[in-house]
């Protein structure tokens, strides 16, 4: 392996190498990367430039995000193989590189549906043009909210790079301010895109320091920003920040046959390493929860330990100090409940200056215990009992919710429930997607609006 | 009552004291119970040495302990050197942004303006500042010294300061209680007012802080006007990261010649950015040696860092009015060999010492 590689910001008139430079260190410490961080003054000018460039037809937009799409998990981008980026995100991020080269398939079909996906948003009534001849009689037509449209994105999974794909197929201009901890995917996708064809003020990544993280979101008209409970209480007032806050999926299992769900739950607990928002964080299991909880623990328990980078690796990996951090956390509150795996630690150290995080089931006695809520970046969950008594008071707070039980009554209520985003029925796993299905609403709702048009 | 002052103390500005001599004539000074202020002459009883006996060197004044934060409870008049006799010739007092609770005070006397005011004069004329030009001054004024300077600094140059007064504690307290709106809008509020002048006066000189200088930069009427009518922008105040400054000089005012200034109030004065710099070279601050000398040192253990190197800048303030030596600021920076003579360090690529970073979030998947 030779140096670090210079990760450089991409702004409107190409890459831009700055003095203040950021070590984007391998979960062992090794350099992999000097990503330039820039200053305000920069953010505010590309972002200026943004806002001054004319939307590409979307046409155009659609068939250079497909071309993207084709390059980012295919091709040489900025002289970095596929093979290449996908290890080194592996080894950063500590995510098992299966999961990479999935997400990667999954970055290059979003690409490819963007415009499709948005398309699902648009209300029924509504055209995407003014020259539709529906406008004639009077009709709404389908118009952006804004020009410019930041993301804070996160480094847990590649996959948050998927969303924003919409928001320039829908013309937006994008300005994308990267995980420091995983800055090489919207690095690579951006290049990708800029190689398809969008011109360096369509889309642009602004990697910061901390103290300028807000002036790219103050720069935009709309920006969505990834984040836990403290990015939720900061923007959740401002209809111009759409937060991406915690998942704490989570599953109900209702009725007698749990064996024949033992499988979902185990996947829907360590699919994508765990650390996506769509993992499950809570199981519910009406009636007793041990038996579920222990066939899940056992199943879990056989997932060997095995380097991110390792074909067969499931579990993801951190720094050996991060691990034993996140040990901590997690046992310091775990008070009250009983561990059935994990409970004497789950950090894994490989002796390379990283450890694997390996699964955690815990037991928790009633519903509303506070430990449901806890969502971890590994395989980690907390069963708990549940009653018709208990309502769906504990269910609430869900990224993804899946059901099982056949109780019409129960589903009408979670359909209802405005904190549940999204209702699975039956033996699906939470982790569950497709394009033409929103995963926290359609982004294109929070983009887009309705403009009442008549031609006379 | 007449002033025992050793005339090294009083060396013509264009004449640079030898460093020793010039130390321990100050030490004489400020401890002689005859001379030395209220306020030393009490401190120096618990000092645990005898500054007139033991400090002969930059070396010696780190015996000091730094005494900055008394500055904020001591009656003015403590400070001033009893050696100026009963009606000393005071110009103002000043305070200290009051970044971390209330303001520490200083004195100015007239005596240590006139040098700092030369000493500019001269620093203007080794980088062409234009005379006869108007200064449009956009920044600390109200209790804070360097409004004061900048406006003696005007007059001196033949012309006159417009300014708008910003009050940084308002700023200051608008973030820490996270009114970043109310922060925002007053931003924009000063440069709102800076348009008039810009548009309507001559003014060949803009100094300001670089947070108002990049907002400034947000609007191309004014950068327009800045390019046309601007000859020299010089920033202070406030730290300028080495890519802003990249920016600043070659994007957006590429036709303004582009100044540092490190200063503060503790030492009374702001130095220049060294002359002739190239454009890879860092920001380097000379001394003004020996009333105002740098050390650069390690943060933990007090010991200087390498030259090269980063560290936390100290700053020593001997002159005949005032002694502060031995304050720890809450700037690092990269340690620099000074111009042959100069006592003490000179400083690059000034920047504040942390930011916190909240990094090790460790529940949620984000």
């Amino acid at each position: 392996m030779t140096g670090p590689v210079d990760l450089d910001a991409l702004g409107p008139s190409g890459p831009y190498r700055t003095r203040q430079r950021l070590t984007v260190t391998e979960l062992g410490g090794a350099p992999v990367a000097e990503l330039s961080l820039v200053p305000r003054l920069f953010v505010q000018r590309t972002m200026a430039a943004q806002h001054d460039a004319p939307a590409m037809p979307a046409d155009e937009r659609a068939r250079a995000l497909r071309r993207a799409g084709e390059l980012f998990a295919t091709a040489d981008v900025g002289g970095m193989r596929v093979e290449d980026y996908q290890h080194t995100v592996s080894r950063v991020s500590g995510m098992p590189i299966s999961v990479v080269r999935a997400a990667t398939r999954r970055i290059e079909e979003s690409a490819a549906e963007a415009y499709r996906a948005t398309q699902y948003a648009r209300p029924t009534g509504a055209v995407n043009d003014w020259r539709d001849p529906l406008t004639r009689s009077g009709r709404a037509v389908w118009t952006r909210r804004g020009d410019v449209f930041a993301v804070h994105a996160a480094g847990n999974h590649p996959g948050v790079h998927t969303l924003w794909l919409e928001a320039l197929a829908l013309g937006y201009r994008v300005a994308v301010r990267p995980s420091r901890r995983e800055p090489f995917t919207p690095h690579r996708l951006i290049t990708a895109l800029r190689e398809a064809g969008f011109a360096g003020d369509q889309v642009t990544l602004l990697p910061t320091d901390y103290s300028v993280a807000d002036d790219v979101i103050r720069n935009a008209d709309l920006a969505m920003v990834y984040g836990g409970e403290e990015v939720v209480a900061k923007y959740g007032g401002h209809d111009t920040v759409l937060p991406q806050g915690p998942g704490r999926s989570k599953i109900l299992l209702t009725g007698d046959d749990w064996e024949s769900h033992v499988d979902a739950v185990v996947d829907s607990v360590s699919a994508h390493g765990g650390t996506a928002c769509v993992n499950t964080t809570a199981v519910f299991v009406e009636g007793d929860p041990a038996p579920v909880a222990e066939a899940v623990a056992e199943r879990l328990s056989a997932i060997p330990t095995l380097p991110p980078q390792h074909d067969e690796a499931v579990l993801p990996a951190q720094s050996a100090s991060g691990a034993r951090d996140i040990e901590k956390y997690l046992l310091d509150h775990a008070a009250g409940a009983k561990a059935l795996l994990g409970g004497e630690g789950v950090a894994d150290d490989l002796g390379d200056g990283s450890a694997v995080l390996r699964p955690a089931v815990f037991l928790v006695d009633r519903a509303d215990a506070p430990q449901t809520g806890i969502e971890m970046s590994f395989p980690c969950v907390w069963f708990a009992p549940w009653s018709r008594a208990d309502g769906i008071g504990p269910l609430r707070n869900s990224l993804v919710l899946t059901a099982v039980t056949e109780d019409g009554d129960l589903i009408d209520r979670l359909m209802e429930e405005p904190t549940i985003s999204n209702v699975y029925l039956g033996d699906v796993p939470t982790y569950w997607m497709a394009s033409w299905v929103p995963h926290d609403r359609y982004l294109a709702e929070f983009l887009m609006r309705t403009k009442g048009v008549v031609r006379a | 009552m007449s002033s025992h002052a050793d005339p090294v103390l009083d060396d013509p500005p264009d004449e640079v004291p030898d460093a020793r001599e010039f130390i321990e004539a100050a030490m004489r000074w400020h401890f002689d119970p005859d001379t030395g202020s209220p306020y030393w002459l009490k401190r120096a009883r618990t000092l645990g040495f005898d500054p007139r006996r033991d400090v002969h060197t930059l070396d010696d004044l780190r015996m000091f302990p730094n005494v900055a934060n008394e500055l904020r409870d001591v009656r003015v008049e403590d400070l001033i050197p009893r050696g100026y006799g009963p009606e000393p010739c005071v110009v103002g007092v000043y305070e200290s942004g009051g970044t971390t609770g209330p303001p520490k005070r200083v004195v100015l006397l007239a005596d240590w303006l006139d040098r700092v005011t030369r000493r500019a004069m001269r620093d203007m004329d080794e980088r062409s500042y234009p005379r006869g030009v108007n200064w449009l001054f956009v920044g600390p004024s109200g209790p804070h010294i360097f409004g004061e300077l900048v406006a003696r600094q005007a007059l001196a140059r033949g012309g006159v300061r417009f300014s708008i007064d910003l009050d940084p504690r308002w700023v200051k307290k608008c973030i820490a209680e996270g009114r970043l709106d109310e922060a925002e809008r007053y931003a924009e509020h000063l440069i709102d007012q800076a348009t008039f002048p810009l548009e309507t006066q001559d003014a060949g000189v803009l100094i300001t802080t670089p947070p108002l200088l990049e907002r400034l930069a947000r609007r191309n009427r004014l950068v327009d006007l800045v390019n046309e009518k601007i000859s020299v922008i010089v920033w202070g105040g406030a730290h300028m990261d080495p890519d802003t400054r990249h920016l600043l000089r070659t994007e957006v005012f590429p036709k303004v010649r582009l100044y540092g200034m490190y200063g503060s109030t503790m030492i009374l004065s702001g130095l220049a950015e060294r002359a002739g710099l190239t454009e890879d070279d860092p920001c380097v601050f000379d001394a003004f040696s020996p009333y105002v000398s740098l050390r650069v040192v390690d943060p933990d253990t007090g010991e200087d860092v390498p030259y090269g190197e980063r560290g936390q800048v100290v700053m020593n303030h001997v002159s005949k009015g005032m002694l502060l030596p031995n304050n720890l600021e809450r700037d690092l920076a990269t340690r620099i060999e000074g111009p042959p003579g100069q006592l003490g360090d000179s400083v690059a690529d000034v920047g504040p010492l942390r930011t916190f970073e909240n990094e090790q979030v460790i529940e949620g998947v984000y």
